[in-house]
């Protein structure tokens, strides 16, 4: 009997070590300085793709750009896009285009927490630092609004962030970005856009039961959205049994409105609206040219 | 005989039942919105292949299709949304009551914008339309009026001085931006 309680003792300590270990363990590295001098059009061009302006946009209740979006309702939890306008306090005006690059990357904010993942971070981890310079030059120019970010609404223990360090070494890896030889450049392009910046894959792939995406159903809809949305296959042959085209799906992620003469709603209206409504005719062919495999 | 009338009977009550699926068994009111959502369905679908240059631009049906557009948007539409007819079969959100204003004002977009692209027609299609905006030099915001469906509102007139492939994606952004404001997506 003693040595089952000195057993279950020396369990519980080490349970508890591990734990402290979690909490203080360091994630991420200290991003080089910055230098690059950056473009607020190119760096407002990449918000837009990589739905920065979208997510953290509160449009049905008439908010101010980038003040705050709309809870994402997830099976984990509610969780609240924050201000990212310039605002010392509630916002991001205090940050470092260091702290701002660790963010966008690496997902670990300038306290050194890690992100949930309902921030997309885990695509933009290949942007370069010039595209970092860029979006951190555009981000200046928005003006502050003193609008506090609400509190992420999670149940234990999701809400302690040291278990976001055990997901991270499980599930984090880096996206697939990089241009593949023998392919043309506007499919290049389109892959990196897909599965960098607009992060489609944050739908249209479908999460595990830790909610991290299941790498062998990469693009194959997910059923199972924030707030009761789905998103449909987007692979080749889906896409193209569903009577899509380069040209109706570039001509869709300008305008929202599908082959069937119907338009999109939901998330994906968002999607278009506060996105991919803004990009070039050749990103948006780029875009459709990658995921229906059609160069 | 009789097994085939019996069958031919029954084949007819499937159709009619599969007619009435087809609408999700919606009646009276709700149905009447849905045959002119329709409607402006079947045109944009006839006209979209045009603005995308897969197939030839016909200006006729370009304009008699933006006329029928423009003759289901506006007051036409928002008469068919009275208060109480939301749910299912329904896919209208609660919001449309709530927030009144903003969906009228969307539905009398649409109306706007298709008499402009009625005009247009004859403009011919132009070129895929950018959005502008955010290029123009204007920082992280130019493209503000886009996100709070506000956008300063444009005559028909003005927009009939417009390629007709610019004027069919304004229309085909106010179906988007009204739908994903207003229409529940939850299957």
């Amino acid at each position: 009997m003693l040595a089952l309680l000195r057993s279950a003792a020396i369990l519980a300590m080490a349970g508890g070590a591990i734990v402290l270990g979690l909490v203080f363990w360091p994630v991420g590295t200290p991003p080089a300085p910055i230098e690059l001098t950056g473009d607020v059009n190119r760096g407002a061009y990449l918000a837009r793709a990589g739905g920065c302006i979208a997510c953290h946009t509160d449009v049905a209740s008439g908010a101010a750009p980038l003040a705050g979006g709309a809870p994402l309702k997830t099976p984990f939890g509610a969780f609240y896009p924050p201000n990212l306008t310039t605002d010392p306090d509630l916002g991001i005006g205090d940050w470092t285009a260091e702290d701002f690059a660790k963010a966008v990357r690496q997902g670990i904010s300038p306290k050194g927490e890690p992100y949930f993942p309902t921030f997309p971070y885990p695509f933009y981890a290949n942007f370069s630092d010039q595209e970092i310079a860029d979006l951190w030059a555009a981000f200046q120019t928005v003006p502050a609004v003193p609008e506090p970010s609400p509190e992420h609404e999670a149940p234990f223990p999701v809400n302690q962030r040291w278990t976001l360090k055990l997901w991270r070494a499980m599930f984090l890896t880096r996206p697939e970005t990089d241009p593949v030889d023998g392919r043309s450049t506007a499919w290049n392009r389109g892959r990196e856009l897909v599965r960098g910046a607009a992060h489609c894959g944050a739908c249209h792939t479908p999460r595990n039961l830790a909610g991290a995406r299941s790498r062998d159903a990469a693009f194959s809809g997910n059923e199972d959205l924030p707030g009761g949305d789905t998103a449909p296959s987007l692979r080749p042959a889906d896409l193209r049994a569903r009577s899509w085209t380069v040209e109706n799906l570039a001509f869709a992620l300008r305008t929202g409105l599908m082959p069937d003469g119907d338009s999109f709603g939901g998330s994906m209206g968002e999607v278009v609206q506060g996105g991919t409504a803004f990009l070039s005719d050749a990103d948006l062919t780029a875009m459709a040219t990658y995921v229906l495999d059609s160069d | 005989m009789k097994l085939k009338r019996n069958l031919s009977a029954a084949t007819g009550i499937t159709l009619i039942a599969a007619a009435a699926f087809a609408h999700g068994g919606a009646t009276g009111i709700v149905k009447e919105r849905m045959e002119g959502m329709s409607a402006i369905a079947e045109v944009v679908k006839a006209l979209a292949p045009m603005m995308q240059g897969t197939a030839p631009y016909d200006r006729d049906a370009v304009r008699s299709g933006a006329a029928t557009i423009a003759a289901h948007a506006g007051e036409a539409m928002t008469s068919k949304f009275p208060e109480g007819t939301g749910g299912a079969p329904s896919e209208a959100r609660p919001e449309i009551w709530q927030d009144w204003e903003t969906f009228t004002g969307l539905a009398q977009q649409l109306e706007i914008f298709a008499e402009g692209l009625e005009r247009a027609a004859e403009n011919g299609v132009g070129g895929m339309p950018a959005q502008g905006g955010m290029m123009g030099g204007q920082g992280m915001m130019g493209g503000q009026g886009m996100m709070g469906g506000g956008a300063p509102m444009m005559s028909a007139e003005h927009i009939g001085q417009m390629p007709a492939g610019m004027a069919f994606a304004m229309v085909s952004q106010a179906c988007t931006a009204c739908h994903t404001r207003f229409r529940t997506e939850e299957k």
